[in-house]
């Protein structure tokens, strides 16, 4: 990342512009997403508010049908997860094969959005499981390949710590990034792979959303990537500033 | 190499017998148990700490004496070493299952009447061992090399094997106990499993092969 990288820029404004209008669009769309779903997006399949309503035969209580407004945050970050991991696979790719620092500090800060993507998604994941399971944690195929993701990324971390030498550690980074990013697919086809009745398969033909339910998910979802890019981009900018202050350091010593 | 693999096989098949004594010691509270709902995922666990225990071992020992090093300067294709290393863990791992299966069977399932063929049980456990050995050693190169070594190839190692370890249970309990708790559907049940397991080892065995040359290099 030299000077030349700074100056580029996209559409005429330079990529720190477009960074905060992106952060600042990204936390107004995700405001939005959450205003539209709790005040103007009806409850699941048109139930009415106050009392209980009957979904599949079931009669299902209000609280019940409120917590189903975490869907609008908690999707949204879950698919970031899993996107964001999926690219610090590519950038450990893309280290091994061409050796460049820089995507290893790439690779490693989207590892890092990823872990606190993978906690939110958990935290949230948990606060619904609580009411329509009646249970924090279930051992169902998709929470339990989940869990198994934020295990894998927690290791990745551990792994880094643990390795001494520069070199070895990106190297060591970049591979088992690749091998835990395998996960991320098994993880989001899984609740189409082993159907359980118990977690929603949310995106698919004819799924359930209606207008205003899917104008606020994709809101929700465009700003939560944005986010995640900004985020992304300020910790990137942060390890490449202190790695040439330590080079500056080191040059100046010597 | 005859004196290590003497080691190392007696080292794995104590330390499974041991975790065979342990479990005794979860059930000795109870009169009369029946592990057999369990007994698929309890053969599993023994099979995965020994299976640590000797991956570990096995590139501890070559690190110690730099045989590693004079791996790489003799002029061998690198992935050939992936294979041999592989190919020496699997081994050794099918070899302590030879042990331990009849043991574990003897000591925890006497009673049971098996639902399938042993050779789909053997089919189950090999599959699974395949799995642990290709990618284990992928890892144990690794952790070798780190700090932590046996604590991080524990953390790297138990996360990945997860999603294999999941079908193989499945599998090997559709071969024990299936004609009691899915009478008609388990042979069924067998084979997607089983076709699960060889379909993320295969997806494993080939990154962990072109990956192992990254790996030794570093």
């Amino acid at each position: 990342m030299g000077k030349t990288a700074e100056k580029a820029g996209f559409l005429g404004f330079s990529i720190d512009v477009w960074m905060y209008l992106l952060l600042g669009l990204g936390a107004v769309l995700t405001t939005v997403d959450l205003v539209l779903a709790f005040l103007f997006a009806p409850l699941v399949l048109g139930a009415g508010a106050g009392g209980t309503a009957v979904i599949n035969g079931v009669a299902v209580s209000n609280q019940l049908l409120l917590s189903q407004k975490i869907f609008f945050f908690h999707v949204p970050v879950a698919i970031s997860s899993f996107l964001v991991i999926l690219f610090a696979a590519y950038y450990s790719i893309r280290f091994l094969m061409t050796r460049d620092k820089g995507f290893d500090i790439k690779a490693r800060v989207a590892t890092e959005v990823t872990l606190m993507l993978v906690v939110l998604t958990l935290i949230t994941g948990d606060l619904w499981t609580r009411y329509e399971w009646d249970a924090w944690w279930v051992w169902e195929p998709r929470l339990t390949t989940y869990f198994i993701l934020t295990l894998l990324v927690a290791g990745y971390f551990v792994l880094r710590n643990s390795v001494e030498d520069e070199e070895r550690r990106a190297v060591y980074a970049a591979v088992f990034c690749i091998i835990a990013a395998v996960d991320a697919p098994i993880s989001f086809m899984i609740t189409r792979l082993v159907p359980t009745k118990m977690h929603p398969v949310v995106l698919r033909s004819g799924g359930g959303l209606t207008g205003i339910q899917l104008l606020a998910f994709l809101l929700g979802m465009f700003g939560m990537l944005m986010i995640a890019w900004v985020v992304f981009k300020l910790r990137e900018r942060q390890e490449f500033a202190s790695e040439r202050i330590e080079a500056l350091k080191a040059a100046r010593e010597s | 190499m005859e004196l290590r693999t003497k080691e190392m096989l007696t080292s794995m098949g104590l330390y499974a017998l041991l975790v065979l004594l342990v479990y005794h010691l979860a059930f000795s509270q109870v009169d009369s148990y029946d592990v057999t709902p369990i007994g698929a995922g309890l053969l599993w666990l023994a099979i995965v700490f020994t299976s640590l225990l000797g991956l570990n071992r096995s590139l501890v020992h070559e690190k110690d004496q730099g045989c590693l090093e004079a791996l790489l300067l003799s002029p061998i294709d690198r992935p050939v070493i992936f294979f041999g290393k592989a190919a020496g863990n699997l081994l050794f791992l099918l070899i302590v299952e030879v042990i331990i299966v009849p043991l574990f069977h003897f000591l925890f399932l006497q009673n049971i009447e098996m639902s399938g063929a042993v050779w789909m049980l053997a089919l189950a456990l090999f599959v699974g061992s395949l799995g642990i050995a290709g990618v284990g050693t992928l890892l144990a190169t690794m952790s070798v090399n780190t700090k932590g070594k046996d604590f991080i190839l524990a953390v790297l190692f138990v996360p990945v094997m997860f999603p294999l370890l999941y079908a193989m249970v499945a599998a090997l309990s559709a071969v024990i106990t299936g004609e009691v708790l899915f009478p008609g559907e388990w042979v069924g049940e067998y084979w997607r499993a089983l076709g699960l397991g060889a379909g993320y080892d295969a997806i494993m065995l080939l990154i962990a092969f072109g990956l192992y040359e990254f790996i030794i290099g570093a």
